[in-house]
């Protein structure tokens, strides 16, 4: 076993290290705090690419390589509580794209965040998700995922609630929390099934873990009273964490509004790597969702319902997408239906295939919220689509790069990244054996991803510019009234109020991960499938002969076809002509209204749930209150006085009669005492008389004893 | 059987016998014109040195062994009493280290080294002849150490009193123990017991009854060698000597009065009880009474309980307060012996030697107290826990150690004593009258031990008095003996295992 197996846990616990220390630096102690972080998650790269070399170099074909150190963490009874990690493909792809990802969005921040004045704070929270992230990709027990899982939840409560004095924000942490909270209690009581179930929370553990055949057995062919088998049950609940954590439908709701966050935030926890856990822990337990070929009927249900949501959410999110007109909240949807393909994907074709997109769309996804982020810190906090325009001339890397995002977004045809990661789902979703509906899904979210991007780019960088120069702007205005930030502070003071390009410290990643989003893709061609096959054990073969085949040509022409047309359609509606101006109603609301409207206002499913789940809270909160004023109160309030009566009675008794028979009593002893005490006369004859008296009276007492029995 | 035999087996005692003598000589030849302080300095570490060896003979040569019929017995029990004993008496010892009422060292701890001796002997036998013999060495090694402050009227006159009593009730002791060899024709405890159930089977036969009846002689033998035990341990009535001369008596000898008298008292009084009145018990057991030994004993226990702890509620003196506290402790020892189990050994030894511990450390801090306030009365520990905080937090120990609150020795030994009383096989529930009393007095006890406690950390002190600083030896003496108190309340196994062990055998 190598040396880097043994010591993986020093990747998250770098980072850990660095938030600790933070947390204890001074508010102005600024360089140290970013330095900590960014020197942590550096090193953590470095591991990761370590681990990531070994695990390339040692597997080959036919066979995975899988390394799990494991450690006895407390006992119960007789059995120990064991934690452990692991290294196996999986978990190193996800350790470097996490690291890099990461790496690139702490060195963006720093110059995100420059004028805030919790810039400490801030890097803290981060180091602390980073390593609660890495910490859940290493982890080979169930239950060590499930506290790092918690702690992503947190941190990400923390940062989206980070400018809590915006109350919107507060409002979105609040909310953020408590729906994931749902999933993960769905996904609670599925560890505590399958640990019921297998006595162990280890995945891998010499044979005994609860993902190996034994265990995988033994849970398949359980069934329970609901029909379904035991390993269906368990995944389908740990699918609840991660419908939760991963935003699918009907648990969507929060990561739209998580976009309150500072956007490094949202780059990086809300599109990237957080939301994507639930994505990685379906990966992770694939075997318990599709055990075993040939096993029992129904085996499998867990994974048709993976496909279902998730070609639902990819659907659903991307109509929603289309009516948006917050640059952040359009992207957001973007996430949530992106997601929704990482899961029809796994559903449908696998872990490699679910994988493949995941780590592209980390990429093109971060590289979309740190361009919006560059178009926001240009233009003095700005979000709305419909008040900028024309940004090309202005921020011309910002604009770059953000077309590169774009077009791997839509997964434009050959060059960029999306396109063959979308396509490799859409490919396995045709030829899936359940039902055509998902591929359908599929296909027109890919062409409605293809119109609402082209929407944003053309309002937001075509065109004239809308911006209300030299008046602060509402979102800007509350940010300062808020913050308090003094007036020289202002960004307005020291710069000019137009559009400005981004600095260099922002630029840098932007383009990394602009290179990254277009070469991730040729690592997942069909005619070299080379990371698939890392994934899997098996080794690539370069056939180009491959992309000709039909089916996969089909599908490629087709998806080529939708993306054309949505961005066709996004030029026929925005493009033409220049927009109005900020006012200006959308275009599409001239076409349909109604259907604009209903989307968006996305569905009002909000609206739905506030009337449903917070009116019954609401109602339930009521009924609570008034019986314990009306009924609770009164019999407390009975209690009340019956325990004063006994008190009373309890004193009275007390006082009078063990007080003074007390009293009495030890008076009585000391009388005795000194009773006692006047035997010693101090004569020693008297003494000597009483001795005698003594003996006679005891021989008096034995012979009266002898002759009374 | 030779004598080189009695040799071997009274080696430890020797040692101790060569060192009373030696520190006698030494002091008497060497260190004349030398002054005070060297020669105690001197005393004290011949004198341990002679204990010393004897605890170590003991531990490295363990014998058993019986010399003419129980003349000298050696076994692992009498051992284990023996060495508690001498580190008593090592105690005892390093307490006087800083003592000043006498000029004549030599001869003070040629005194207490003899009193060992006699205790020693008394341990290691099962005749009655020699019983009395060592009996008296002890007593009247005793006598003159309690006289031993000549400068104070005090120490005189309980040295006579103690003197006078302990007199009489050696005559009695003698007389009992002549009757009991009229019985026996023997002055072995084994012997003596046979003869005893002889007459006793005898005389049920003749009455044609199925319960004991007893011999007026026996009657009489009994009441008169309890008396003369009764008077070693202070129990009612034969204690009136005991708050006179525990105020009287110079610090450490009140101590070995206190502490290593009443271990070896204890311990042959229960050898002489199970050994040689084994036919002639009777019970106590409520509304099942037999005449014997344990309804006498059982009277004199509660008699010594109720005196003892009532007559020292209205103590204003720290001494006469203890004294009274041990007659009521000796009480509650003699319930260990109503159980008539060998056993009870166990339960009987842990408690003596405890409370032997104990009341050697309160008689450390009393001797302290008096050397600067002048005087052991309430009032002059006043204050203490200010002035002298370690002192006190001894002093708490050694208190509440007495009051028996746990996790202190004194504690564990009332329990573990009253359970077994409880539960010794056959006497059933028989002694829980007894048991009642016993814990009902612990419970008035607390209020005088409380009474000390709350003069050293409650009161303050009433005027600056002369500040003496405690001495190093006794300070360190004082903390070891509270810090055993405290082990052995904690691990009581310490003591308890070896014990069991030894009565196992």
């Amino acid at each position: 076993m190598s040396v880097i197996v043994h010591y993986l846990w020093l990747i998250p616990v770098l980072p850990l290290l660095a938030a600790g220390l933070s947390a204890l630096a001074k508010q102005r102690q600024r360089v140290f705090a970013a330095s900590l972080a960014i020197g942590s998650m550096a090193l953590s790269l470095l591991l990761s690419c370590w681990a990531f070399g070994l695990t390339l170099s040692q597997s080959g074909a036919g066979h995975l390589y899988r390394q799990v150190v494991n450690f006895r963490w407390f006992q119960i009874g007789d059995t120990w509580v064991k934690l452990g990690w692991m290294l196996d493909p999986l978990a190193a792809v996800m350790l470097v794209m996490v690291s890099l990802v990461g790496l690139l969005i702490f060195i963006y921040s720093v110059g995100y965040m420059r004028d805030d004045e919790n810039f400490t704070r801030f890097f803290c929270f981060l180091s602390l998700f980073g390593a609660a992230m890495l910490g859940l990709v290493i982890s080979n027990s169930l239950l060590l995922l499930f506290i790092c899982w918690e702690l992503v939840g947190l941190t990400s409560y923390l940062l989206i609630g980070f400018w809590y004095h915006k109350p919107a924000a507060a409002a979105a942490a609040k909310k953020a929390f408590m729906t994931t909270r749902i999933g993960d209690l769905a996904f609670l009581l599925g560890m505590v099934w399958l640990y019921s179930a297998t006595g162990t929370l280890l995945f891998y553990d010499s044979g005994k873990g609860c993902l190996e055949t034994d265990a995988l057995i033994n849970l398949v062919t359980q069934s329970t009273s609901l029909g379904i088998a035991a390993s269906t049950g368990i995944s389908l609940l740990i699918f609840c964490g991660a419908i939760g954590k991963s935003g699918q439908v009907p648990l969507h709701v929060w990561l739209p509004d998580a976009m309150e966050g500072p956007t490094p935030v949202s780059a990086l926890i809300h599109a990237a790597t957080m939301v994507a856990a639930g994505v990685f822990l379906i990966a992770r337990v694939y075997p318990l969702m599709a055990p075993l070929p040939g096993g029992p009927l129904g085996s499998g249900a867990a994974l048709k319902v993976v496909t279902w949501v998730g070609a639902i959410t990819a659907f659903f999110a991307a109509t929603i997408a289309v009516a948006q007109s917050d640059i952040k909240r359009i992207l957001a949807y973007s996430t949530v239906s992106q997601l929704g393909y990482m899961m029809l994907g796994l559903g449908v074709g696998g872990v490699a295939v679910g994988m493949f997109h995941l780590i592209t769309h980390a990429f093109f996804k971060s590289l979309l919220f740190l361009g919006a982020g560059s178009v926001i810190h240009g233009c003095h906090e700005e979000q709305d689509i419909r008040c900028l325009g024309g940004l090309r001339k202005y921020m011309p890397i910002t604009f770059a790069t953000y077309a590169v995002g774009t077009l791997a977004l839509c997964g434009f045809p050959l060059l960029f990244s999306g396109f063959w990661s979308k396509d490799d789902i859409l490919h396995s979703a045709r030829v899936w054996n359940g039902s055509h509906w998902p591929f359908y899904l599929g296909v027109a979210g890919a062409l409605l991803t293809a119109f609402y991007m082209t929407r944003q780019v053309y309002y937001v960088f075509f065109g004239s510019c809308r911006l209300a120069l030299g008046q602060t702007t509402a979102s800007e205005q509350r940010t300062v009234e808020h913050a308090g930030l003094p007036a020289r502070r202002h960004p307005h003071d020291e710069l000019p109020p137009g559009p400005r390009e981004s600095g260099r410290v922002m630029a840098v990643p932007l383009i990394l991960l602009a290179s990254f989003s277009i070469l991730l893709g040729f690592l997942g061609t069909p005619a070299w499938p080379w990371f698939q096959g890392f994934l899997t054990g098996s080794r690539p073969v370069l056939a180009f002969g491959s992309l000709l085949e039909p089916a996969i040509l089909g599908t490629m022409a087709l998806s080529t076809l939708m993306v054309f047309l949505g961005i066709a359609l996004g030029y026929w509606f925005y493009g033409r002509r220049a927009l109005a101006g900020a006012q200006a109603p959308d275009p599409l609301e001239h076409v349909q209204a109604d259907i604009f409207v209903l989307l968006r206002r996305k569905y009002y499913v909000d609206e739905a749930y506030n009337w449903a789940v917070v009116g019954l809270n609401a109602w339930c909160a009521k009924a609570s209150d008034w019986l314990d004023q009306h009924i609770w109160s009164g019999l407390v309030q009975a209690l009340v006085f019956v325990v004063t009566g006994l008190s009373w009675l309890n004193r009275f008794v007390d006082e009078v009669l063990f007080n003074r028979g007390f009293d009495g009593g030890c008076g009585g002893l000391t009388q005795g005492g000194s009773l006692m005490s006047k035997l010693q006369g101090g004569r020693v004859q008297r003494y000597l008389r009483l001795a005698g008296i003594g003996v006679v009276l005891l021989v008096l007492l034995l012979v009266w004893g002898c002759r009374a029995s | 059987m030779s004598y080189l035999d009695f040799l071997r087996l009274a080696i430890p005692e020797t040692i101790v016998v060569v060192a009373a003598l030696a520190v006698l000589g030494v002091d008497l030849v060497v260190l004349r014109g030398v002054e005070t302080r060297l020669r105690l300095l001197i005393g004290t570490m011949i004198s341990c040195v002679g204990c010393l060896g004897g605890v170590a003979w003991l531990l490295a040569f363990p014998q058993t062994g019986n010399f003419m019929h129980g003349m000298l017995v050696a076994n692992p029990l009498t051992r284990i009493v023996m060495i508690a004993l001498l580190l008593l008496t090592i105690a005892t010892l390093l307490l006087s280290l800083e003592t000043r009422f006498t000029p004549h060292i030599g001869e003070f701890f040629a005194l207490v080294l003899l009193g060992t001796v006699g205790m020693l002997f008394l341990v290691s036998t099962e005749d009655i002849l020699m019983i009395f013999v060592s009996l008296e060495l002890t007593s009247l090694s005793l006598y003159i150490l309690t006289a031993f402050d000549k400068s104070s009227v005090k120490s005189s006159e309980a040295a006579l009193k103690y003197f006078l009593f302990g007199g009489m009730a050696a005559a009695f002791t003698l007389f009992g123990l002549s009757l009991l060899y009229g019985i026996a024709h023997s002055t072995n405890l084994g012997q003596i017991a046979q003869a005893i159930a002889q007459k006793a089977t005898h005389a049920s036969a003749g009455a044609g009854a199925s319960h004991l009846t007893l011999d007026p002689v026996l009657i009489l033998a009994i009441v008169l060698t309890v008396a003369g035990f009764g008077f070693k341990l202070a129990t009612v009535p034969f204690h009136l000597w005991a708050p006179d001369a525990y105020q009287g008596a110079p610090i450490p000898s009140a101590a070995l009065i206190a502490s290593g008298s009443k271990l070896a008292g204890f311990f042959i009084l229960a050898k002489v009880m199970f050994l040689g009145f084994a036919g002639a018990e009777g019970t106590v057991a409520w509304r099942a009474f037999l005449p014997g030994w344990v309804p006498l004993l059982a009277v004199i226990a509660a008699a010594s309980m109720v005196l003892g702890n009532l007559a020292a509620l209205v103590q204003g003196s720290v001494r006469r307060l203890i004294a009274y506290s041990a007659i009521a402790h000796s009480g509650y020892m003699l319930i260990a012996l109503l159980s008539h189990q060998v056993e009870a050994m166990a339960p009987l030894l842990y408690y003596v030697m405890t409370y032997g511990l104990t009341t050697l450390g309160a008689f450390g801090v009393v001797g302290v107290v008096q050397e600067r306030a002048g005087g052991d009365r309430l009032a002059d520990f006043a204050g203490l826990g200010r002035s002298a905080p370690l002192l006190s937090f001894c002093m708490l120990i050694f208190m509440l150690s007495l009051a028996g609150i746990p996790p202190l020795a004194g504690f564990f030994g009332k329990f573990y004593l009253f359970s077994f009383a409880l539960s010794a096989p056959g006497s059933g529930l028989g002694l829980l009258w007894l048991v009642s009393l016993a814990i009902g007095m612990s419970a008035v006890s607390l209020y005088y031990y409380l009474q000390v406690l709350k003069q050293i950390y409650v009161v303050p002190t009433a005027a600056s008095g002369t500040s003496v600083k405690t001495p190093v030896s006794t300070q360190t003496v004082l903390v070891l003996l509270a810090l055993a108190v405290l082990v052995l309340g904690c691990v009581p196994g310490l003591v308890l295992i070896p014990i069991l062990s030894a009565l196992r055998l």
